[in-house]
């Protein structure tokens, strides 16, 4: 695995986890509205 | 909502700008592509920083005028701060795998208050989850809140109190000690996580907003238990 495939899974997993949390948030939400 | 919304947009498309000008950005003369990571974990720490600043003041605010807002404000800013902190510690050991060799040293200060910081602010959030009284909460949180910011300029300024391990500030008061090429991608990515903090922060107040509303915030620590009752209890 090259040095800049390993960079752009770091990205990958920060702004995954940025997402997931953003996700958490809007299902929270959905749950009070309903 | 459609602010809320507006604010994710806008945070969505600048970080994959932002992605894309890090990926591209030059390699740095010794530590080779490696240092692309310092894009997102500058910008991941300093807004994890600010956030804890964020919630010191809205956690006087809220000594001060008692009302609801600035609690939402204080609660909502930790949670944004203890992601992008934690995000910064796990790319920075990433980081400092590559090029110091060692993922974690105990005796770095920055590293050791770092995570002292971090672990306080989780804490932060474990005591909100143990108290169902807003009120209480409300009152204990603010007075951790706003003690707790202690930490961030000493966090801040311990590269400069001691130096080992952690390299000093890319940005001083006399300039950047960074090369112009890579000066685009690091601007881009501190306004995409701007952006973000904006729209993170919104929305979870939005969540905390709602759910007062409807009565159901979450349960705290040890309200599902029930106390066992004695008049059932027979003699075997």
């Amino acid at each position: 695995m090259s040095d800049d495939f390993v960079v752009f899974l770091v990205y990958a997993a920060c702004y995954g986890s940025i997402l997931g949390y953003a996700v958490y948030l809007h299902r929270r939400l959905r749950k009070t509205e309903d | 909502m459609t602010r809320v919304r507006i604010w994710f947009a806008l945070a969505g498309l600048a970080l994959l700008v932002g992605l894309w000008m890090a990926l591209t950005a030059p390699a740095d003369a010794l530590q080779g592509v490696w240092f692309r990571l310092f894009y997102v974990h500058v910008s991941s720490m300093w807004f994890g920083m600010l956030a804890f600043l964020v919630t010191a003041f809205a956690s006087i605010a809220w000594l001060v005028r008692k009302t609801p807002k600035w609690d939402r404000l204080a609660s909502a800013s930790v949670e944004s701060g203890v992601l992008f902190t934690g995000i910064g510690l796990v790319v920075g050991m990433i980081w400092g795998k590559a090029v110091w060799g060692v993922a974690w040293d105990w005796e770095d200060p920055r590293l050791a208050s770092t995570a002292v910081m971090f672990f306080v602010y989780l804490g932060y959030l474990a005591l909100r989850g143990a108290v169902s009284d807003p009120q209480a909460k409300a009152r204990r949180s603010a007075v951790l809140g706003a003690i707790a910011a202690v930490q961030v300029p000493l966090v801040y300024f311990s590269v400069n109190l001691f130096r080992t391990l952690h390299q000093t500030q890319t940005v001083r008061p006399d300039g950047m000690t960074m090369s112009p090429e890579m000066r685009p991608a690091f601007f881009v990515n501190l306004l995409a996580f701007t952006l973000l903090y904006v729209a993170l922060v919104q929305a979870r107040i939005f969540v905390a907003r709602a759910e007062e509303a409807r009565g159901t915030t979450e349960l705290a620590a040890g309200d599902a238990v029930v106390p066992p009752r004695l008049d059932e209890v027979h003699d075997v």
